[in-house]
């Protein structure tokens, strides 16, 4: 065979092989989209939206549509049933704009889970979900491979400007904001008042004093586990390690997030610290192997004095339905500890989740009128009041009845507040390399230096292209 | 003939001039089975063939994913270039291998052994297949959640008994070493039963005649087993071997669900680091060079089988 032929032969190929991906990419968006045929067209990248940009500054106020119809994806909050905050939001939101009708889709509360199913969908190029619930550390990765609407492109600057400090940026991905803050979440120190009262303890203000209340505590027989906190190989363990890196004051990566700066001596520190929590007692050799259920669960048990978690954990150690077996007499929160010799309080991690618009939504300016109602007064407090979620609007926060309907709510202005490197599109591979390096040394098989110089490198590999997958 | 309609039947026969053409007779046939079967392999090539093929392709492409579907941009080696210098690729081919050889060689042994005391059971040989098949029968993501809860560190039963029996009070899923044996207890639990269900079909197809003869002959159990049965039974044991080999070189619920690919990244697998790779950080071409290398590398595994397979087959005959 000439080499002309074999070259047409190829071509052939390539040609089935492209009319397949193109029968492949027309398949799933058909399959992703809940009720069209004429979804097929947007699967090729042609789609149209009912509000662009232009139009939305030439027409109608964006948000101002009162009509349509919006599929919204969002992970379970809190509550079952009736009761499940997502649908009493849906419900109250129906209830003001009685034509514009919300269907929710459960998505999967596992977050990797729900960000796969998301990219996959959207890439395919579904028209549904018109609005999803995605994590605070997304933007970046939606922004970069357009997974998510620039909201700041049809949003006023002014819409902007009521949520707390630090959210919108965010949010932000080069000039543009992605998500929609609809609740916040941050690391709280949980410990137990009536243990530490009966030692004669006051609350940590330092690690060093946490770990040796810890080890006191569990040595005296008062309670089984000291202080639990989440060190498993998975996102929760890089959120707590942001927090003793700042402590120590390292950063993971230089402000434009290009290089890592992970092989330093408070990255050192901080390994150093959290894997001496095991090895001290303070913390069970097991809390290599938790995640934010299992620390809740010691906690809830009344097995454990401390505990590191999000806002939820109030709630969940006193609600008997939730499994908590501890009274709220039995219970404080405060902002985390830091390191000795720094200015108390520590820093405390930035979680929560954002709303964002799919780029292939049929009907941008319901989407939009639905987002902005998730930030107004009325969302927000159900949010809040209702579920214990902390609000991410500053009028909200500093309702004096919000701050009365939950401990954690006075703390919040007393805490301070580190975001993960989520300002990168490569931030999933960088979180990998310091967890999975963490997580090694927290269970013994490497030593503090040379996980950090481990983290290095990988945070390196992960951050040196936009398309290695971190290997 | 059952999938054919009445109808379509009375039509053949009742057309005079297929009487006494039997090749036209036959073509028609074989048209009428391609149209037949159509549907079903549409379903096939769109729901196995196609993504194959995309993976392959993707893992020779550069792949950017946007809100307009994949982009595929040019002919490249990268991905496997990449693959080749990245240590996180080897440690999980190295612990893909060795999982997969220690696994297949414990459920092998055990599964044979649970065969034959199965073909001697004279009562109730059914319901020990049945109970048997319990932990087969089970999905594997639950078989996972079980054993977590089983290896748990805090109230995890395995963690009670070893700590009763005075051996200190280990983290099972904790450390690199014990996480791994943790992990092939679990899958070692739940598929021998699937070696033993396979291997027992073996040896109860064995012809008798052969075991006569060496009863005749005067040799012992134990030589009958070395020398008549095993080498009789390498057939159906290069068949469980292969497809063991198969499910478990794609090792992926087991640490997804137990460990998350740690400590460290101890258990993390070929398929988990494709998960990571696709999934996690959206790199669709390494991603897919990484199933795809897993894919190959299973290949040669299962004709290196499938040749020893054969190759017992032909001395059966001599």
């Amino acid at each position: 065979m000439s080499r002309r032929r074999e070259g047409a032969a190829y071509i052939r190929r390539g040609g089935v092989g492209v009319a397949l991906a193109a029968v492949g990419v027309l398949a799933l968006a058909a399959c992703g989209s809940s009720g069209g045929s004429s979804s097929s067209t947007s699967g090729l990248g042609s789609s149209t939206n009912s509000a662009s940009p232009a139009a939305a500054g030439s027409s109608a106020a964006p948000g101002s549509a009162t009509s349509g119809s919006i599929v919204w994806s969002a992970s379970p909050l809190s509550g079952t049933g009736a009761n499940d905050a997502r649908t009493v939001l849906i419900n109250a939101f129906e209830k003001q704009y009685p034509n514009i009708h919300v269907s929710l889709v459960s998505a999967s509360s596992d977050t990797d889970t729900n960000r796969a199913t998301l990219a996959t969908t959207i890439s395919g190029g579904s028209s549904t979900p018109d609005v999803f619930m995605g994590d605070v550390i997304w933007p970046a990765q939606f922004g970069a491979h357009q997974l998510a609407v620039p909201l700041s492109d049809y949003l006023p600057a002014s819409y902007w400007s009521k949520f707390a400090p630090g959210l919108v940026q965010g949010a932000t991905y080069q000039g543009k904001v992605y998500g929609s803050p609809l609740f916040e979440d941050q690391g709280f120190l949980y410990y137990r008042k009536d243990l530490l009262a009966a030692a004669h303890m006051s609350v940590p203000t330092t690690w060093q004093q946490l770990e040796t209340d810890a080890v006191t505590l569990v040595h005296d027989g008062k309670v089984k586990d000291g202080f639990v906190w989440e060190g498993d190989a998975y996102e929760g363990l890089t959120c707590d390690f942001m927090e003793y890196l700042t402590d120590a004051g390292g950063t993971p990566t230089n402000s434009s997030f290009t290089t890592a700066t992970l092989n330093s001596p408070a990255s050192v520190k901080a390994i150093t610290f959290m894997r001496s929590l095991i090895t001290s007692g303070a913390s069970p050799a097991a809390v290599s192997t938790f995640q934010e259920p299992q620390a809740m669960a010691v906690f809830a048990d009344g097995n454990a004095a401390f505990l590191r978690n999000w806002d939820y954990a109030y709630d969940a150690s006193i609600t008997a339905s939730s499994g908590g077996k501890l009274t709220a007499s039995q219970v404080g929160v405060a902002p985390l500890p830091t390191f000795a010799g720094q200015p108390y309080p520590g820093y405390s991690n930035i979680g929560g989740w954002n709303l964002y618009i799919n780029p292939h939504s049929k009907d941008i300016a319901a989407d939009l009128t639905f987002i902005q109602w998730m930030s107004g007064t009325t969302a927000q407090d159900i949010l809040s009041e209702k579920y214990g979620f902390i609000s991410t609007v500053t009028a909200v926060r500093s309702d004096p009845a919000v701050i009365g309907s939950n401990p954690n709510f006075a703390v919040v202005p007393k805490t301070k507040l580190v975001p993960r490197p989520a300002g990168t599109p490569n931030y999933p591979a960088l979180s990998t390399a310091i967890y999975q390096n963490l997580n090694g040394a927290l269970a013994g098989s490497a030593s503090p230096a040379s996980a950090a110089s481990a983290m290095q490198s990988a945070a390196s590999t992960a951050l040196s292209s936009t398309s290695n997958g971190g290997l | 003939m059952t999938a054919i309609s009445a109808d379509t039947a009375d039509q053949i026969v009742a057309q005079p001039k297929l009487v006494g053409r039997p090749d036209v007779n036959k073509r028609r046939l074989a048209r009428m089975g391609w149209i037949f079967t159509a549907p079903a392999l549409i379903v096939i090539a769109a729901v196995t063939i196609f993504p194959i093929v995309y993976s392959v392709i993707m893992g020779f492409s550069n792949v950017d994913v946007t809100g307009s579907g994949f982009s595929l941009d040019g002919f490249t080696f990268s991905n496997y270039n990449l693959l080749l210098h990245s240590s996180l690729w080897r440690s999980a081919l190295y612990f893909t291998l060795y999982y997969t050889a220690v696994t297949v060689a414990v459920e092998l042994v055990i599964g044979t052994c649970i065969a034959l005391v199965l073909e001697r059971l004279a009562a109730g040989r059914g319901w020990m297949m049945a109970l048997l098949l319990v932990p087969w029968s089970m999905i594997t993501v639950i078989n996972a959640e079980l054993w977590a809860y089983i290896y748990n560190g805090t109230y995890g039963v395995a963690d009670y008994i070893i700590n009763a029996l005075g051996l200190g009070n280990p983290v099972i899923l904790g450390t690199p070493t014990s996480a791994v044996i943790g992990l092939m207890i679990a899958d070692i639990w739940k598929t021998t039963p699937f070696v033993a269900i396979i291997v027992l079909a073996g040896l109860v197809m064995l012809p008798q005649d052969v075991y006569e003869a060496a009863e005749m002959d005067g040799a012992s159990g134990w030589y009958t087993f070395w020398h008549v049965t095993l080498p009789l039974l390498r057939p159906t044991i290069a068949l469980a071997v292969m497809f063991r080999i198969l499910q478990a070189f794609g090792l992926f619920d087991l640490p997804y669900v137990m460990t998350g690919g740690g400590p460290g990244t101890a258990t993390t697998s070929l398929a988990v680091l494709a998960y990571d790779a696709l999934f996690k950080n959206l790199a669709f071409g390494p991603g897919a060079a990484v199933a795809v290398s897993a894919a190959l590398l299973v290949l040669l595994g299962c004709l290196a089988t499938l040749r020893v397979f054969r190759a017992q087959v032909g001395q059966e005959g001599n």
